[in-house]
């Protein structure tokens, strides 16, 4: 039995554009349907606008304001909330994915490492560019170069290093985002598939009496921690993107 | 052994070594993740004013404790796949 196949996600339409595949799969529907839903829940939730909110709204907006505040806010400041909007989108369309994907027959766009590493790339991308749009690609060239090195030979050499180093620690930095976002995912669907399975593996009649109940509360079980999951990493690529984004514009730190 | 026998050998070990690479990797996060998360309820117990941005930045430091361990992971799932 192979696993595996659960995830890898299916053509439903096939299309193409020269040579690039650009196939509708059911990856690409379950992103739609995220972005759907992103949108009709903030806007109706926006749109109730009761003065003490209630229910849809509630919820809503404390998730909104708990991004504002220690995503965006406390990390970026006052001048870095021109981020809010990425930073919140991010947040909840990698939430509305991961959520989705505890549904059954859909299927976890972010358990697909072509989604979360266009995401990271997106990510890389607007931490350069705010680092170049705050110092100038001049200047922020020079952030590279830590301050306070010898002079002399010692100083060109370690200068090189360091560039070197920087490099690699940028290049890594979308690699990570990419590959944790995937990894989770694809490990929490796995550990439920896993124990949904179990119930098929077991050939026997009283092994399946025993192993069946053991194996369905073991699922609804990870079902729920997968949840708590969801959440929290969407909240580590939301909070990770406004950290990298505040060590691009802010490179003392 | 011949070599078509080693050939044969090549998929058993293979996932051998994905089972020990995921093991081994969840070994050492795990005691990475206990110090941390230990260190950061000492914390809290401490000074339980500073527990909102402990618990922050306990997530933080979570996160990329755990990506080691995903990164075995993902080696496990090339090998054994």
């Amino acid at each position: 039995m192979n696993l595996m196949e659960h995830l890898q996600p299916h053509v439903i339409i096939p299309l193409k554009i020269g040579s690039i595949d650009i196939s509708i799969s059911n990856a690409v529907i379950s992103m739609w349907i995220a972005c759907l839903l992103v949108f009709l829940t903030l806007t109706f939730a926006g749109r109730i606008g009761r003065l003490v909110p209630r229910g849809l709204q509630n919820f809503m907006e404390s998730l909104v304001s708990f991004v504002r505040q220690s995503l965006v806010h406390e990390i970026l400041g006052e001048e870095g909330m021109v981020w809010f909007p990425f930073i919140a989108t991010l947040f909840f369309f990698i939430l509305f994915c991961n959520l989705i994907g505890l549904v059954p027959k859909m299927f976890t766009a972010t358990s697909n490492i072509n989604v979360t590493a266009s995401l990271a790339v997106i990510v890389f991308i607007c931490t350069q560019g705010a680092g170049i749009a705050k110092h100038g690609v001049a200047g922020y060239c020079k952030t590279f170069v830590p301050k306070g090195l010898p002079k002399g030979i010692a100083g060109v050499v370690l200068t090189v290093f360091m560039v070197f180093v920087e490099f690699i620690s940028q290049l890594a930095r979308p690699f990570s985002l990419a590959v944790r976002l995937f990894a989770n995912m694809t490990a929490g669907h796995m550990v439920i598939l896993v124990f949904i399975s179990m119930i098929f593996m077991f050939q026997g009649v009283v092994a399946r009496v025993f192993v069946t109940p053991m194996s369905l509360v073991m699922a609804v079980v990870m079902m729920a921690f997968e949840i708590f999951v969801g959440l929290l990493q969407a909240f580590i690529f939301a909070i990770l993107a406004s950290i990298y984004i505040s060590l691009a514009v802010h490179p003392e730190h | 052994m011949d070599a078509t026998g080693l050939a044969q050998l090549v998929p058993g070990l293979a996932k051998l070594g994905g089972g020990l690479s995921i093991g081994l990797g969840a070994l050492g996060t795990g005691i990475g993740m206990g110090i941390l998360v230990g260190k950061a309820i000492e914390g809290m117990a401490r000074q339980p004013e500073a527990a909102g941005l402990l618990r922050t930045t306990m997530f933080i430091g979570v996160a990329f404790v755990e990506a080691l361990a995903l990164y075995a992971l993902v080696i496990t799932f090339l090998l054994i796949f």
